[in-house]
């Protein structure tokens, strides 16, 4: 999508009168190889911003790189640390998906909502596994609810018993997890063959199809899977939806971080036309100004860029959410709360944090 | 608890046992650490994923496993590991994880870096000497057990086992005895293939596929492999036991992030206080 939003901004005459190039790399979701993608792009082809790294690893690995080099990284993964410095020690990092303390914070709505009283919480060791067990534990003891049995678990484990029988033992009635597509597997795997029942509650990047066909509708059944969903019915929407559509023959709402990459690109693009310079600083200071109120409200390039010209300030309602930074270049986007039911994952209805 | 965690601990400790079986053989009789083991293992199972798929049997698919994971490590004895005899130790490593590489990447281009999973029925578990034990979990033992029979009958009860050992012995002697190199090489890595075969289908049962599986699981079947004492196919199972076992039920005690590091300072210990390894003979280390 950041190629189909290019195109868009280079058919509305480019940014400052000059066309927007993109050079694409895969990161792998493998640090090491991002590491060298990053290195490539920022040395070879000598980009000035880095668009749409997802696991919070990558970023976390991306970050000095373009630091060092002076440029814009645009993410979508969820680590706090991604947040301050010293990674957004320039304030260069712009995050486009909520943090994971944010989907803490969402877990924590919906167990009280679903009427949870006795979660316990399972993190995969890493700075995101951990951030959204540790925003679900803040938030849920901010609401006056004691928190459960709290276990931390290593990847690339052949058996999660242990961790499993631990956490089972305090008979909780959910467990929350701060948790990726191969952990969840094992671990579903193994809790079913445990027999003893709980509920669940899933961050969709690891509850979403692929589990439901690794394990089967018998074991996935009632999972609560939640991610952050896009500014659907927004005009800004609208135009990415079609270009989706175009693109990949789905509807935009399969893929939330096709709507964020889509933002990015609008984003800076509105940016540089802000700063009427191709300075990284002035870039950086100017995507406030053109994604924050005050402003008029605008959808699309083409519309920022005249309203720019014409003097006036505006505030880009993203495709993905309202796209408001704050002061960490992190938004709040609305969750969405699914279900998995015989095998269908089935949304249920929106939290707003 | 206990009991649950020693049944987990014995899978796990097969699958160390297995992968190391095929380590220690490989340093016994061709003298280096074949680094390309783990991904030996991912490749055998690649191929049990896609054979139980299509036939939905867990005997098929360990078939298929064994079979493709000893034509890799044939291939790279034949290729490369042929190429390099006499040169030093290090130019064997470095080749072995070169080859490991090579296998990593094609797997990845063939399949793709998205998990894969074995689509197995899930039952409750049942009760064996009022252990509660998964039935995938006795059906892993039981594939594991019976891999290990055969790979001792054929070191112990056939002329090529014998031939093997008589060359990890003492390779001089064994070639002045008209045993011939090529022939003991070419069964050493079929058998130590299968042995990785084996082990990536249960690796592969028990979490899911991925290209980088084998790799990530290496480090445990070295330490293994110089638990047992360097050289011993016995140590070689018995020590993955050893660590697979140590593992699981020590992380009551230890915690869940330190229970892997636990495999290492045993390693350590050894080193330090035996370095022949729990069943090493005192000649084994050259």
């Amino acid at each position: 999508m950041i190629l189909a939003a290019v195109e868009e901004i280079n058919s509305a005459g480019g940014v400052l009168g000059r066309r927007m190039e993109v050079f694409a790399e895969d990161s792998q979701t493998n640090p090491q190889a991002a590491v060298l993608a990053a290195k490539k792009l920022l040395e070879v082809n000598r980009v000035r911003a880095i668009l749409g790294t997802w696991s919070s690893g990558v970023s976390l690995a991306v970050i000095p790189l373009t630091n060092e080099a002076n440029a814009i990284l645009m993410n979508t993964s969820g680590a706090p640390a991604l947040s301050v410095p010293p990674a957004n020690a320039k304030g260069l990092s712009f995050r486009f998906q909520a943090t994971n303390d944010r989907f803490g914070r969402a877990f924590a709505e919906i167990a009280q909502r679903e009427g949870f009283r006795r979660p316990a919480t399972m993190a995969f060791n890493n700075a995101s596994g951990i951030g959204n067990t540790e925003g679900f534990r803040r938030a849920w003891a901010a609401k006056g609810f004691a928190n459960g049995e709290h276990v931390i678990y290593e990847p690339n484990q052949p058996s999660y018993r242990a961790e499993l029988l631990r956490v089972l033992a305090t008979r909780p009635d959910v467990i929350v997890m701060g948790s990726f597509l191969p952990d969840t597997t094992i671990i579903l795997r193994e809790w079913y063959q445990m027999g003893v029942p709980v509920r669940w509650i899933i961050p969709a990047w690891a509850a979403n199809p692929q589990l439901v066909q690794a394990l089967g509708p018998a074991v996935t059944e009632g999972i609560i899977a939640v991610d952050t969903v896009s500014n659907e019915g927004s005009p800004a929407f609208a135009r990415y939806d079609a270009a989706y559509r175009r693109a990949m023959n789905q509807p935009g709402t399969a893929n939330v971080y096709a709507a964020m990459a889509w933002d990015m690109a609008v984003t800076l693009a509105l940016a540089i036309e802000r700063a009427r310079s191709f300075d990284t600083f002035a870039i950086r200071d100017a995507i406030r100004l053109v994604a924050n109120p005050p402003g008029e409200a605008v959808s699309s390039f083409a519309e920022g860029k005249a309203r720019l010209a014409a003097g006036q300030e505006i505030d880009y309602q993203g495709a993905s959410s309202v796209l408001d930074f704050d002061e960490f270049g992190d938004v709040t986007p609305d969750f969405g709360v699914f279900r998995i039911e015989r095998g269908e994952i089935n949304r249920k209805y929106v939290v707003k944090i | 608890m206990f009991g649950a965690l020693a049944v987990a601990g014995i899978v796990h400790g097969l699958i160390i046992g297995l992968t190391a079986l095929a380590v220690t053989m490989a340093f016994g009789i061709a003298r280096f650490p074949n680094a390309a083991a783990g991904d030996t293992m991912t490749a055998g199972a690649y191929a049990a994923v896609s054979v139980h798929a299509a036939t939905g049997s867990l005997v098929s698919a360990t078939a298929a496993a064994v079979a493709a994971s000893a034509a890799v490590s044939l291939a790279g004895y034949l290729l490369i590991f042929r190429r390099l005899a006499g040169r030093s130790l290090a130019a064997h490593l470095v080749a072995a994880i070169g080859f490991a590489f090579i296998i990593r990447a094609v797997l990845g281009l063939m399949f793709g870096h998205q998990q894969r999973v074995f689509f197995l029925p899930l039952g409750w578990p049942i009760e064996i000497l009022g252990l509660r034990v998964p039935p995938l979990d006795l059906a892993l033992v039981v594939v594991a057990a019976i891999s290990l029979g055969f790979v001792f009958a054929l070191l112990h009860g056939t002329a090529i086992g014998r031939e093997m050992r008589a060359v990890a012995d003492d390779p001089d002697l064994a070639r002045a005895f008209g045993i011939s190199p090529d022939r003991i090489m070419i069964a050493l890595w079929l058998v130590a293939g299968a042995a990785c075969g084996v082990a990536g289908m249960m690796l592969g049962v028990k979490t899911v596929v991925t290209p980088e599986m084998g790799w990530d699981a290496l480090l445990s079947a070295f330490a293994a492999a110089i638990l047992g004492g360097i050289g011993s196919a016995p140590g070689a199972v018995g020590a993955g036991l050893v660590l697979g076992l140590a593992q699981e039920l020590s992380s009551p005690f230890v915690g869940f992030t330190y229970k892997i590091a636990l495999a290492f300072i045993v390693l350590l210990a050894v080193l330090l206080f035996r370095p022949r390894g729990l069943f090493g003979q005192r000649d084994a280390v050259r």
